[in-house]
């Protein structure tokens, strides 16, 4: 019941600013890059196998906090018909050598689950 | 030993959360991770507030701080972010690859891991890799963007003030903001402003103006140490030790107030080993004597009377109280609504009207009827979040707050909270609220229990002691064990405490309304309380500060009455005053274009007395209630020139001169003058008690006392009970009789205190049947305003000089005022 309505100002960015900024961010990024570069060592082994139980449904995952969306409202349920804005991924992180994978939304029109989309897409055409 | 009343109590601390962002203190945890850089470790929200990148990579930026942890209630819970493969930690080279088949995604490092072939054969589509920091921002879907209403709470910082924090935590890792802004020791401080970005900008520039009052308080407060005083011992009814004494004072220190705690000391002779104790002012009497109940009742040397020193104790509590609750205002979130807290900053809030039902008659149970202006004030003031109630002398400021007080009270929205800055418009406001019928609770500073209230049933300390229910017959037997011992063992003294602050709690849950001072509102009995519902009266006189205490407890629904046109709130800091600690809130909202209701009818004054006052200080507006004939002194033969104008200015031509502390003024003809009105006044039938002599000055005030007990041509104890005081002590009060002394009288200097419009109107407004001003027209016709109120008094023929008994018009010429006051 506490709706307040604030007369927005226009945030404006001082240009001179911004482009320190992101001239400063450039180049933490590319001497992150160099120094990993630089560094004379073997190519890293790959440890990238996709767990077994990630293939074998979610049920018994961990669930972050939220999942259901306390902040991700954007998603619309699927009985409400509408198109959802929100794709759900299962993220895979490891603690110490253990994997685990936790849930997320990652909104449709997000390059990383263009792959997804496209899959899905050949599939109906199918 | 119970030294405070606010012991283990931290001011404001607790709703501090240690993961708010550092710049702008938004705390969601969706919103915020953490730098993991061992010797950082600060948390930052992924806004971008005022700045190109979000605060998070803002920091990471400007520290070079690569590394970062999520937070344990995000949707990811408790991570550091890093490279599936490698582990490697830079953020700047982490982002998402997905699984070509499935929804799986995880992080990988640009550099080396991105780049390894052999991932192409494995299940992973790596053409899509997503930065984790993109657009100068972290992936919104991994760390929520504050939402615009926490946005536009939070702390409004600008890139060079994040530029100017940065250089500072790499000396000092634990600055805050505050830091950032505190000024060195001889800079002026940063003024106040009208607007303000935020609670923190508001707290930065508030909280070293209360530091400054409270180091100055305390600088002089503690210089205040008197030796060789006099005490004549007594004891009081609860069976403690009081000590009366003299405890003189100049103008500008303090003034002693019951409740204030002084140390007294003896330093000991033969017979007597050195003693001291500390004890709170219980009462000041008429004769300028200090009532002070001591602590301490064994080993007080009650046969030596002389050679006494006497110290003020100093306590920070209110100080620490207005800091408290400026920084919950800026913490947290829930302290007072939203719309409250943006209209207070100053922003722009579109208008909000608070639906209630509204009553169908605006008055309330147990008060005087109200007039218009008073139904008007009362209905607007229900629907509205925020509104000020402008209260000129003698227009029913009370009787109208106690009515907004019943009528909030009874739409059940929880207690209401009711204060004021002094103890005596809290009292007033209590009796005239629960004459309303409803239950009120007067809690009172701890320090304050002994000093006698004129609504003493309704304090809280009274109802626990006389609570009658069974259950209390513990408490009881526990209170009368302390008070005929003095003392309790160590359990009965837990248990003792553990009761009565059950009982406190359970009386004060179950009033309507809770009133006390603003700065007993940050009382710990009160920690838990919330009020939706305050109002706040007399708020002209306190400072900003001082009002939000009792605002941060969850208010959504403010009323401040007042009266910007009298006297603001007492700032003994010249630093802290000229920067602005003395404009009241309700002088910042009207110039924020907040308009007051005002009361218009005034009840009071004779009608020749308050037309001065309405014209020079309302715009004309004010109107008599009373009549000429109500307010007609019959049977008071007093020498008014004009008859039916029961007012006159009386010319003194005597010279003013140094007080004998050499720090006040005081004019002897005025002074025989004062005497010699007071007498006339008594001879024909006024009675003491009726009159009221004002004099801005102390050295005057203690002249006229004195003068007049010496050389009163009546009984020396008539003179004793008349209260001779100065402008500030008499706001708030009325008498039938007003004598005002203006004491200055020189050709080239000020007129000091009588420069100020505010005191001038207070001063003319405390009369209801007449008014005598002493003054020298030539000295104070130069000031515009004693200039146009002489000449008011001139074209009435009420300027005067000569014998009391032969009053003559006066020719004296006015001298041309200065132009602009101010
Ligand atoms: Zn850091
Ligand atoms: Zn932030
Ligand atoms: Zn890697």
């Amino acid at each position: 019941d506490d709706e307040v309505q604030v007369r927005q100002k226009v945030v404006k960015v001082d240009p001179q600013e911004e482009a320190d900024f992101d001239r400063e961010l450039r180049a933490l990024m590319q001497e992150s890059l160099d120094s990993r570069k630089l560094e004379v060592r073997a190519r890293p082994t790959l440890n990238m196998m996709i767990p077994m139980n990630v293939f074998e449904g979610s049920a018994n995952h961990h669930h972050g906090r939220g999942v259901e969306g306390d902040s991700g409202d954007e998603t619309l349920d699927e009985e409400g018909g509408g198109v959802k804005k929100e794709v759900q991924v299962k993220v895979l992180v490891k603690r110490g050598n253990k994997q685990q994978t936790k849930q997320m939304f990652i909104p449709r029109d997000c390059s990383l689950v263009q792959s997804t989309k496209q899959k899905e897409a050949a599939e109906l055409e199918e | 030993e119970e030294t405070g009343e606010d012991e283990n109590f931290e001011y404001g601390k607790g709703d501090f959360t240690e993961h708010a962002c550092r710049y702008c203190g938004v705390q969601n945890p969706a919103c915020v991770v953490r730098c993991n850089v061992p010797s950082c470790r600060k948390w930052f929200c992924n806004s971008r507030g005022n700045t190109s990148g979000s605060h998070i990579v803002n920091h990471l930026v400007r520290a070079k701080h690569k590394e970062v942890c999520l937070h344990k209630d995000s949707p990811l819970g408790e991570t550091i972010l890093e490279c599936y493969n490698c582990g490697c930690r830079n953020v700047f080279l982490l982002g998402f690859i997905s699984a070509k088949t499935e929804s799986v995604v995880v992080l990988l490092c640009r550099e080396p891991c991105l780049s390894v072939n052999a991932l192409k054969d494995m299940n992973w589509d790596l053409s899509q890799w997503c930065p984790l920091i993109d657009d100068r921002c972290f992936l919104q879907w991994l760390v929520k963007i504050p939402s615009e209403q926490e946005q536009l709470r939070a702390r409004q910082i600008s890139a060079q003030q994040i530029n100017k924090v940065e250089e500072l935590w790499k000396t000092n890792p634990d600055a805050s903001f505050e830091d950032l802004e505190k000024p060195g020791v001889d800079d002026e401080p940063q003024p106040v402003a009208l607007k303000y970005e935020d609670a923190y900008q508001y707290q930065n520039v508030f909280a070293p103006l209360v530091k400054l009052e409270a180091d100055y308080d305390k600088m002089m407060k503690e210089s205040q140490s008197k030796d060789n005083v006099t005490i004549r011992w007594d004891i009081g009814l609860n069976k403690k030790r009081i000590a009366y004494f003299v405890f003189p004072k100049e103008d500008n220190e303090l003034r002693l107030v019951p409740g204030d705690e002084l140390r007294l000391r003896y330093s000991g002779d033969a017979a007597h080993p050195a003693w001291q104790s500390v004890g709170h002012v219980i009462k000041l009497t008429a004769q300028e004597e200090v009532a002070l109940e001591l602590r301490a009742s064994q080993g007080v040397p009650v046969d030596v009377n002389h050679g006494f020193s006497v110290d003020f104790v100093w306590k920070s509590t209110s100080f620490d109280r207005m800091q408290g609750a400026m920084k919950t205002f800026a913490v947290d979130e829930t302290s007072v609504s939203g719309y409250i807290y943006h209209h207070l900053l100053g922003h722009e809030v579109e208008v909000q009207v608070v639906r209630n039902t509204l009553p169908r008659r605006f008055g309330a149970p147990g008060l005087p009827e109200l007039n218009a202006s008073q139904v008007f004030a009362v209905k607007s003031v229900l629907q509205k979040p925020i509104s000020l109630i402008q209260g000129p002398p003698g227009t029913g400021k009370t009787v109208t707050s106690a009515a907004i007080v019943y009528h909030m009270a009874k739409q059940g929205q929880g207690q209401v909270l009711v204060c004021a800055p002094s103890n005596v418009a809290v009292d007033q406001l209590a009796e005239k609220i629960s004459a309303t019928g409803l239950k009120v609770v007067r809690l009172c500073a701890k320090s304050r229990e002994a000093v006698s209230s004129p609504v003493e049933h309704l304090t809280l300390h009274y109802q626990v002691r006389h609570l009658d229910t069974s259950e209390k017959s513990e408490l009881h037997k526990l209170q009368q064990l302390k008070d005929e011992q003095g003392e309790l063992s160590s359990s009965d003294e837990k248990k003792y405490k553990a009761l009565k602050r059950a009982t406190e709690r359970e009386i004060s849950q179950s009033a309507d309304v809770i009133c006390c001072t603003c700065v007993g509102a940050g009382d710990p009995r009160l920690a838990n309380f919330r009020f939706r519902q305050v109002l706040i009266d007399e708020s002209t006189q306190a400072t900003e500060p001082e009002c939000l205490i009792p605002l941060v407890l969850g208010v959504k629904q403010v009323v401040l009455v007042g009266d910007h046109c009298q006297l603001g709130p007492v700032i003994m800091c010249k630093k802290a005053a000229r920067a602005g600690l003395a404009q009241s809130l309700f002088e910042r909202l009207v110039l924020l274009g907040v308009k007051p209701f005002r009361l218009q009818v005034q009840y009071r004054m004779h009608p020749s007395l308050s037309e001065f006052p309405s014209n020079s200080f309302y715009e004309g507006t004010l109107q008599n209630g009373v009549t000429i004939n109500e307010r007609q002194s019959s049977g008071i033969d007093f020498p008014w020139p004009v008859p039916n104008r029961p007012m006159f200015f009386y010319v003194q031509m005597g010279q003013e001169e140094i007080s004998a502390s050499g720090t006040s003024y005081l004019n002897r003809t005025e002074a025989a003058n004062v005497e010699k009105i007071v007498t006339t006044f008594l001879r024909s039938g006024v009675v003491p008690s009726q009159i009221g002599v004002i004099t801005p000055y102390e050295g005057q005030r203690a002249y006229i006392v004195n003068y007049m007990a010496r050389n009163g041509a009546l009984r020396q104890q008539l003179y004793k009970e008349i209260e001779v005081a100065s402008v500030d002590s008499f706001q708030g009060r009325e008498k039938d009789f007003i004598i005002l002394s203006c004491v200055r009288s020189n050709e080239h200097q000020g007129i000091g205190f009588l420069n100020d419009p505010r005191r001038l109107n207070v001063a003319l407004t405390r009369a209801r049947y007449g008014i005598v001003v002493l003054g020298n027209p030539k000295v104070l016709s130069k000031q515009p305003l004693w200039n146009s109120l002489l000449t008011h008094y001139k074209e009435h023929e009420c300027l005067v000089e000569g014998p009391l008994n032969n009053l003559k018009q006066s020719m004296v010429q006015f001298q041309k005022p200065k132009k602009i006051y101010n």
